[in-house]
């Protein structure tokens, strides 16, 4: 059916965190679509769209922000949108259960000249605890159009649809009437004066030139602002009767826009005295309580653990034998050659290694879901955040690095749950520091190989020197990078509410369809990739023709002695194989760059197919060191590897690279090119310098194996001595702050900068 | 004299104050104006993680979780009555 479609309309959906803002979205549109990034930043533009019978209007879903003035880059966006915006329909989510706080962003919208199409977001909760609102005179003193809805079950949403086609844009809706909420006459009067230094006035400037006015007059920058400043503080002392000076204009203004706030809901609603029910608080008090809240996390977060990791087990399973009867399905139908290779080791490996995620993830954010909006997860965070604060964390990181014990691919994709950008890159960067089970058996191996007396001592070691590289990488990078512009910590604890199954629905969809179209696909040309570096060249000059000798001696009559030739000529011919391919001669040509950690050319090419899986490492190493005997260990001993240079090697395994299939979800989650490479290099750089370190720091406290002890302590050592010189510099730099000490006098601190 | 101004961080479980002021030289100060932190505000501290830090404050309706750094910005008054 061809309709006459209108021009196309947006409506910018804008509101709190936590004030049901994504519900809401879900109920309008019923569909999220990601279209690309918002410039600048690499957070998720996600829009859907409101289908009428001849309307069409897409729906842009703002970052939610309490305040236009941003805290984080995400926040920025909103500021970005703010013309953009007012130019099309603005719709501000107000969670009225918590409406003076709701209201701060309305107020700052309606000072600009905008006036939003408002949702009055978890009306049920707000009447259920005995408010009451005035809905016509509410929209008359504001002059905006209000709505109450439930977002959680589509009640209201109807009404509202119907309004936001009908409207056209926000900035015109309502000039008549003075909203309640408008900044007061002085405030627009120096604003304006502010405006005329650059040849515009109040009533023609942008939304956006309009708040940069604003925000020029309550930070102190430069002295052409100061005598506006200085005026407008002298008008509001009279006006208020006290004293106030231009560095007080900023907590001026805010209070300034809670008592218009607080007028306004005096005048047309009854916000219930007591608006957190007490069951919430009993609840509360015993989820958060100082003995029994870590118990009580401790378990759930075993549940979710052991549901993700061995539930999750059986799907995995299965998955796993449908590719296994796939791969004998194309062997036995297609003869030995390129085609099968690539078919079996290359895509049926690789489809089978991205899909193989998929119940893992799918069960961890089943639970993930479920703690957001039942609202438990922030009583999580509070709970752990001084733990992980002191690896320079937000308490919220938690979850993810936990998760990595189990596979670092989910848990990078939980580091959604962290709101801020730089905790969440920083808490990316860190996941894959925690070894994950995958990794285990690889460590059995090694151990077992190099250190068959006493292996699981030496796993402890290994895991000990992990555990401070991860700390001490974890403090160091938030020392260096974390300021209180990008890490704010404000963790509101938002009511208990029951979760739906729509919501827990759209998570889990989104996070499948995410992973399998965007990681996978990373995940999948990675493992062709190291498929072809292994698989090519196809013709190597071989030393001998293996071949016709092989066949002459199956010719023969068959003895023990002419088995026994025909093996090690085939053992000669894969390892000459093995030589020649790509994977070889590159290991080979950065060989020299990993030397000094005491590597042979052996171990240095058993790095490469460890990029893939870090089990492929040891039967490389154990293909590779074949010439020198059967037994991994023995070869290696024989080929004059020491337990130190053995231990070594387990080390930098571990630390190396995580999997391709980690990268592939940080490249994506962080969606920076940038971030991905910066790691990569990262996790390289410090794979080599912990190496190097307890390689030299071990040989010179003796040549022996009984001397790593001493080398592993001076190692530790060294790392809190280094941490602890570079902090305390750090903090002789970024200077320090009044903590309000009760000896004022003399402090030449006191009192700088404090307001009112 | 008797002590009547504290900064949050001071502030005892259970009990409640009213702010008096903020350090606006921190960039955190315009986030917690933003939230409502604003002179003349009643306060209340709820409780403390069990690990010491962060505390949960309820402030114009609502529950936050500040750091003790956050906190220590926000100067309170106690008075005798709600103490």
């Amino acid at each position: 059916m061809k309709s006459e479609k209108t021009v196309e309309r947006r409506a910018f959906l804008i509101g709190n965190p936590n004030s049901g803002k994504t519900s809401l979205f879900n109920a309008l549109t019923g569909e999220r679509k990601r279209v690309g990034n918002w410039p600048g930043v690499t957070v998720q533009r996600i829009e859907g769209v409101i289908k009428n019978v001849n309307q069409e209007l897409v729906v842009t879903d703002l970052p939610g922000t309490y305040s236009l003035t941003p805290a984080t880059p995400e926040e920025e966006i909103v500021l970005k949108c703010l013309n953009e915006a007012s130019e099309n329909i603005i719709l501000n989510v107000v969670d009225i259960a918590n409406f003076e706080r709701n209201l701060f962003l309305t107020t700052q919208l309606i000072e600009l000249g905008i006036f939003p199409v408002i949702s009055l977001n978890c009306y049920d909760s707000f009447t259920g605890a005995g408010g009451m609102i005035d809905l016509s005179k509410f929209c008359n003193l504001t002059g905006t159009n209000a709505f109450p809805t439930i977002a959680r079950t589509g009640e209201g949403v109807t009404a509202l649809i119907e309004h936001l086609l009908k409207t056209h844009n926000s900035a015109a809706a309502t000039n008549s009437c003075i909203s309640m909420l408008a900044l007061p006459e002085e405030w627009v009067q120096a604003a304006d004066q502010l405006l005329r230094k650059d040849k515009k006035n109040w009533k023609s400037a942008s939304p956006l030139e309009k708040y940069n006015a604003i925000r020029a007059l309550i930070t102190s920058s430069g002295n052409d602002t100061f005598e506006i400043r200085k005026i407008l503080a002298d008008t509001l002392s009279q006006r208020h009767g006290k004293d106030i000076k231009p560095a007080d204009l900023a907590c001026e203004l805010a209070s300034d826009r809670y008592q218009r706030i607080e007028k306004l809901i005096a005048v047309c609603a009854t916000v219930p005295a007591k608006n957190i029910p007490a069951w919430q608080e009993k609840l509360d008090r015993v989820l958060t309580n100082r003995i029994l809240g870590l118990p009580i996390f401790a378990l759930i977060m075993a549940w979710i653990f052991w549901t993700t990791f061995s539930l999750g087990e059986y799907p995995m399973g299965w998955l796993e034998s449908i590719f296994a009867w796939l791969s004998g399905y194309v062997e036995a139908t297609l003869n030995e050659g390129l085609l099968r290779s690539l078919i079996v080791e290359g895509i049926i490996a690789g489809v089978g290694g991205v899909l193989v995620f998929l119940p893992n993830i799918l069960i961890l954010f089943f639970w993930i879901a479920l703690l957001e909006d039942s609202g438990y997860m922030s009583r999580a965070a509070f709970l752990m955040d001084r733990l992980m604060n002191s690896i320079g964390l937000h308490g919220r990181a938690f979850i993810p690095m936990i998760m990595g014990l189990g596979c670092n691919v989910p848990a990078v994709m939980a580091t959604r749950i962290i709101d801020n950008r730089f905790q969440r890159l920083l808490t990316m960067f860190l996941i894959p520091l925690v070894t994950c089970a995958a990794r285990l058996p690889v460590l059995v191996i090694l151990c077992g190989t190099f250190f068959s007396d006493n292996p699981s001592l030496w796993m402890f070691n290994l895991f000990f020197v992990n555990l401070l590289v991860l700390i001490f990488l974890g403090q160091f990078t938030s020392m260096l990078f974390k300021t209180d512009g990008n890490s704010p910590f404000l963790l509101e604890m938002p009511p208990y509410r029951t979760p739906t199954a729509i919501s827990v629905y759209h998570v889990l969809y989104e996070k499948i369809e995410h992973f399998v179209e965007k990681a996978g696909t990373v995940i999948l040309a990675g493992s062709v990739l190291i498929w072809v570096l292994s698989a090519f060249p196809r013709e190597v000059p071989l030393t001998q023709n293996f071949d016709l000798l092989i066949s002459q001696l199956k010719a023969e009559p068959a003895t023990n002695e002419t088995a026994e030739k025909i093996a090690a000529l085939t053992r000669q011919k894969n390892i000459e194989l093995m030589e020649g391919r790509y994977m070889a001669r590159i290991g080979k040509f950065i060989h020299p760059v990993m030397e000094p950690l005491g590597f042979s050319w052996r171990e240095t090419v058993s790095l490469i197919p460890g990029f893939l899986a870090k089990e492929s490492t040891v039967s490389t190493l154990s293909v590779l060191y074949l010439p020198h005997g059967e037994n991994l260990g023995d070869a290696m001993k024989s080929a004059g590897m020491g337990k130190i240079s053995a231990f070594v090697y387990m080390l930098f395994t571990l630390l190396y690279i995580p999997c391709v299939a980690t990268l592939g979800v940080i490249w994506r989650e962080s969606g920076s090119n940038r971030f991905t490479l910066i790691s990569l290099l990262s996790y390289f750089a410090i794979a080599y310098a912990v190496s190097f370190l307890v390689l030299k720091s071990s040989t010179i406290v003796s040549g022996s194996a009984e001397g790593m002890l001493e080398g592993a302590i001076i190692i530790i050592a060294v790392l809190f001595a280094g941490w602890y010189i570079v902090r305390t510099l750090l903090k002789a730099i970024t200077g320090r702050k009044c903590k309000g000490c009760s000896s004022c006098d003399g402090c030449p601190i006191k009192n700088s900068n404090t307001c009112s | 004299m008797v002590k009547t101004t504290y900064n949050l961080a001071e502030l005892p479980e259970g009990s409640s104050g009213t702010i008096r002021d903020i350090d606006t030289s921190s960039p955190t100060s315009q986030r917690l104006l933003d939230l409502g932190f604003v002179p003349g505000t009643p306060i209340r501290a709820i409780q403390k993680a069990p690990l010491g830090d962060p505390t949960t404050f309820q402030i114009r309706g609502y529950q936050v979780g500040l750091r003790k750094t956050e906190a220590e910005l926000i100067n309170i008054e106690i008075k005798p009555d709600e103490k």
